[in-house]
């Protein structure tokens, strides 16, 4: 590969966002018709490194050289006349219009009087899908009538309309099916060939052999290795990816739980979830891990009402309830931290109304309020938990990322939930609050709760967790109770469809 | 364990720098008031300015005039609120007013005969007033199981009721005032008195509609300040997702804000017959316009998630008070529409500013 000439060269890029140190001294490069995967875990800084390449976010030191030239502060608009181009894991393609309109958007071609050339501009399509081997699509279609792999053909195929040669995909596999992956990784191929380089971001191990040249894998910030992808065997890559941390241990040591609390079984939700069956303990925290797109989300989703399920039972102190709606849950004791912090607040009210939210679903409408009681209700919760600023009239939009999730804790304790959910509780919060988070869950289950914790990040599974059951695919694929598991072995069976279906 | 750098793209923008803590409570208080009095204040200089510009302004007669005109008005802005509170709209306000109200009026002056000696009417005004409200109750029901069970848009849904109801209110009326002065055998030639003294009468020296509107300002205050539907309308209004994964009801919910804006329309159109003495199918035009402009006017988010009914109250005001003065001034009605128009924009133009500059 190192004969062909050099796209891109990223040198020692720097970037600090208000408490972390999101790239340290990043070194990375690009040949043409070259593969070049980025591998880590969530919030290992490969989504940082990209926005800087794309000129969404601004380096605070570091060079980027391309094709030989040096570039000065990088706009998003000026990434793209470089032929910079992204594809990111939400598509951006406006539904409603046709694949050409899409593909050509802001750009169509004129005729005189302004008039849109329409044959032209969907010969233009079709020659850029046709570039991409795909010829099935045809430009006139609307895009919200495409499938979700067509959709991501018709995004490569706008990006690279614009003279793309660094071309980054992000996880373009999360949502595609066997055989649109195939047809994904041919694409791929015939663009090597064409000379586009391609940054390819993904959390699949298995994939790395199949399309790469090369892989860089980051953690914490910082690239811990590059190498050719015949040196990039799972293990060597795994401990790469998590690292030797000393003092890594768990918490405390096996914790004594009581009688079962919660109980779920066959649990089926279509497309989502397959016969899952899982039971909590009081006192519990009980750690769930799958990689991005797992089926963890839709399992809280599912336990909470917030989405149907075909069939299952679920069973709390051996007594079957159901739950059509959230509102059934908060009634049957479950609380449920979502992983949108936001989408969770209310954020034009203050601390107290959202603190007790999930009590109103419950009463008669004319029930009437006591509003003292809540204020002061939640200025315990404020003494307890640190909220900062301690401020009762403060709208909650205005409380930091860790304050806000402070007042969620606070409203689902609050809510006498003996059950609790926390999808990524410690997402995007800073270290401290994090502690905090921890140290809060641990007392909650030191009080007889059941906790439900699902985190993608590795460390904070093994530390939390007295027992872990590993997702994939909709499907428990190993459970860890007694014997905690390496890093490795738990990022093992959460990433390999080929072994060990149990 | 060890520390995972954050996902930079969930990092929340910082908290917003404190004000000057040498703030002194003067001005504490003076913000306090210009956040949330804005159009209060409004209210008071419109009527400074009329009260010098013309002497008919503070006659006990043109004062009265307002109250009744403004009082109908507040009560159809006060049901519009618990809506757009919930982040909806209500576009059919002013047909449901003109239904009941001509639902009431030809069941309190007409005889409906069904067979040759079975026959109703016409009935007495406690029989026809709660049907008359109870009209309006269901229309807002209907609306509200349209928006949640057909997952239409509010917006559409409404401004189908709209077209829909005042044809209704045309049939049952046949297009004509009630009482006509062609009335059928059997009917009345004017409307019960109690009707009249609801929309003309005084207790007191108030009238008797800003009585009623001033019961209903309470009590709805008490309702969303209070009360557990208050609460979940704000959520629902302020975030419906958060609203639902809190377990609030979100459907039901918004049925309850069609239903009472649906009542409050069906109270608002009797009161208005009972003005005017008399009922007919277009009575209500152009109301759903002024009860949405009064409630963006009373500091209301049109978004939903903030506000509440005093301001609406005094958005009823200000819009009634600007027509009367309008009026007073010799101003045509040309350029009253003008000027109405204008000052909706420019006040919300003012409120935004001032929830700007002056928020927490």
């Amino acid at each position: 590969m190192s004969s062909e000439p050099t796209l891109l060269e990223m040198q020692q890029i720097e970037k600090r966002f208000p408490g972390v140190h999101a790239l340290k001294a990043v070194d990375f490069d690009l040949h043409a018709g070259e593969v070049h995967v980025l591998l880590g875990e969530n919030g290992a800084g490969k989504s940082t490194l990209m926005k800087v390449l794309c000129g969404t976010e601004s380096r605070d030191s570091g060079q980027i050289i391309i094709r030989g030239e040096p570039t000065d502060d990088l706009t998003p608009k000026q990434a793209q006349e470089l032929g910079i181009g992204m594809v990111f894991q939400e598509l951006s393609l406006v539904p409603a219009l046709s694949v050409a309109e899409n593909i050509l958007i802001g750009r169509l071609p004129r005729r005189s009087f302004g008039m849109i050339d329409w044959s032209q501009a969907n010969d233009i399509a079709r020659e850029n899908l046709a570039r991409l081997g795909v010829t099935h699509i045809d430009p006139h279609t609307p895009v919200r009538q495409l499938n979700v792999a067509e959709q991501q053909l018709t995004e490569i195929a706008r990006v690279l309309s614009r003279d793309c040669q660094i071309l980054l995909l992000d996880e373009p596999t999360s949502a595609l099916s066997e055989t649109e992956v195939d047809r994904l990784f041919e694409t791929i191929q015939r663009l090597r060939e064409q000379a586009v380089g391609i940054i390819y971001i993904s959390h699949r191990l298995d994939e790395v052999a199949r399309i790469g040249q090369r892989v860089t894998v980051m953690r914490d910030g910082a690239v811990v290795g590059t190498m050719p992808v015949e040196a990039a065997d799972r293990d060597t890559v795994v401990q790469l990816m998590v690292g030797h941390k000393p003092g890594e241990q768990r918490a405390d040591a096996q914790r004594r739980t009581g009688p079962s609390l919660l109980r779920i079984e066959n649990l089926t939700v279509q497309d989502h979830l397959y016969q899952l069956t899982l039971e909590l303990h009081q006192g519990e925290i009980l750690g769930i891990f799958g990689l991005m797109g797992a089926g963890q989300t839709e399992l809280a989703d599912a336990l909470f009402g917030l989405l149907p399920h075909e069939s299952g039972a679920i069973f709390i102190d051996n007594q079957p309830v159901q739950i059509d709606h959230p509102g059934d849950a908060v009634a049957a004791g479950i609380g449920y931290l979502t992983r949108d912090r936001r989408g969770s607040l209310i954020p034009v009210q203050p601390i107290a109304p959202n603190v007790t939210l999930p009590l109103i679903g419950g009463l008669p409408l004319l029930r009437s309020l006591n509003l003292r009681d809540e204020r002061s209700a939640a200025n315990k919760y404020i003494q307890d938990l640190q909220v900062r600023p301690p401020d009762l009239n403060r709208s909650v939009r205005y409380l930091s990322g860790g304050n806000q999730q402070k007042v969620l804790l606070a409203r689902w304790m609050h809510s006498g939930a003996r059950i609790l959910i926390f999808d990524e509780p410690t997402r995007g919060i800073d270290v401290g609050a994090k502690a905090e988070v921890f140290a809060l869950m641990r007392r909650l289950a030191n009080d007889g709760i059941g906790i439900i914790m699902i985190s993608s990040e590795i460390p904070e599974v093994l530390s939390m967790s007295d027992r872990i059951l590993v997702m994939r695919d909709g499907r428990f694929k190993a459970e860890y109770a007694s014997e905690k598991p390496t890093q490795a072995e738990l990022l093992h069976s959460a990433s390999y469809a080929t072994e060990q279906v149990s | 364990m060890t520390e995972q750098p954050i996902n930079p793209q969930a990092i929340e923008p910082t908290e917003r720098k404190e004000k000057p803590s040498q703030t002194n409570s003067m001005w504490r208080v003076v913000r306090r008031f210009l956040l949330q009095g804005g159009p209060l204040i409004a209210l008071l200089l419109l009527c400074i300015y009329l009260a010098l510009a013309t002497p008919f302004f503070l006659t006990e007669g043109n004062i009265t005039n307002v109250l009744r005109r403004g009082a109908v008005l507040a009560i159809l802005a006060i049901g519009q609120t618990f809506v757009i509170l919930s982040a909806g709209i209500d576009l059919s306000v002013g047909s449901v007013a003109a239904l009941s109200a001509s639902v009431s009026a030809v069941l309190m002056t007409q005889r409906i005969e069904i067979t040759e000696t079975l026959f109703i009417g016409p009935v007495d005004f406690w029989v026809g007033l709660p049907i008359g409200i109870g009209v309006g109750a269901l229309a807002g029901l209907i609306n509200g199981l349209i928006i949640t069970r057909g997952r239409i848009p509010d917006f559409i849904t409404t401004l189908g009721a709209l077209v829909t109801l005042q044809g209704l209110a045309l049939l049952i009326t046949d297009g004509l005032p009630v009482p006509s002065y062609s009335s059928a055998p059997g009917a009345l030639s004017s409307l019960p008195e109690q009707l009249t003294w609801l929309g003309s009468g005084a207790i007191l020296g108030i009238p008797v509609p800003a009585v009623v509107a001033l019961v209903i300002v309470i009590i709805a205050w008490y309702v969303l300040r209070y009360t557990a539907l208050g609460r979940a309308i704000y959520a629902v209004g302020g975030n419906r997702e958060a609203a639902r994964v809190s377990g609030i009801r979100v459907e039901r919910t918004k049925v309850a804000v069609y239903v009472i804006s649906g009542m409050l329309a069906g109270i608002a159109g009797i009161v208005l017959a009972g003005r005017l003495n008399s009922a007919n199918a277009l009575m209500g035009q152009g109301q759903e316009l002024d009860s949405i402009a009064a409630v963006v006017i009373g500091g209301t988010n049109l978004f939903g998630g903030e506000g509440g009914v005093f301001g609406s109250l005094i958005g009823a005001l200000i819009t009634t008070i600007l027509g009367n003065g309008l009026n007073l001034l010799n101003v045509s009605s040309f350029w009253q529409q003008v000027t109405q128009g204008l000052v909706i924009i420019l006040v919300v133009i003012f409120d935004q500013w001032r929830r700007r500059r002056f928020s927490t």
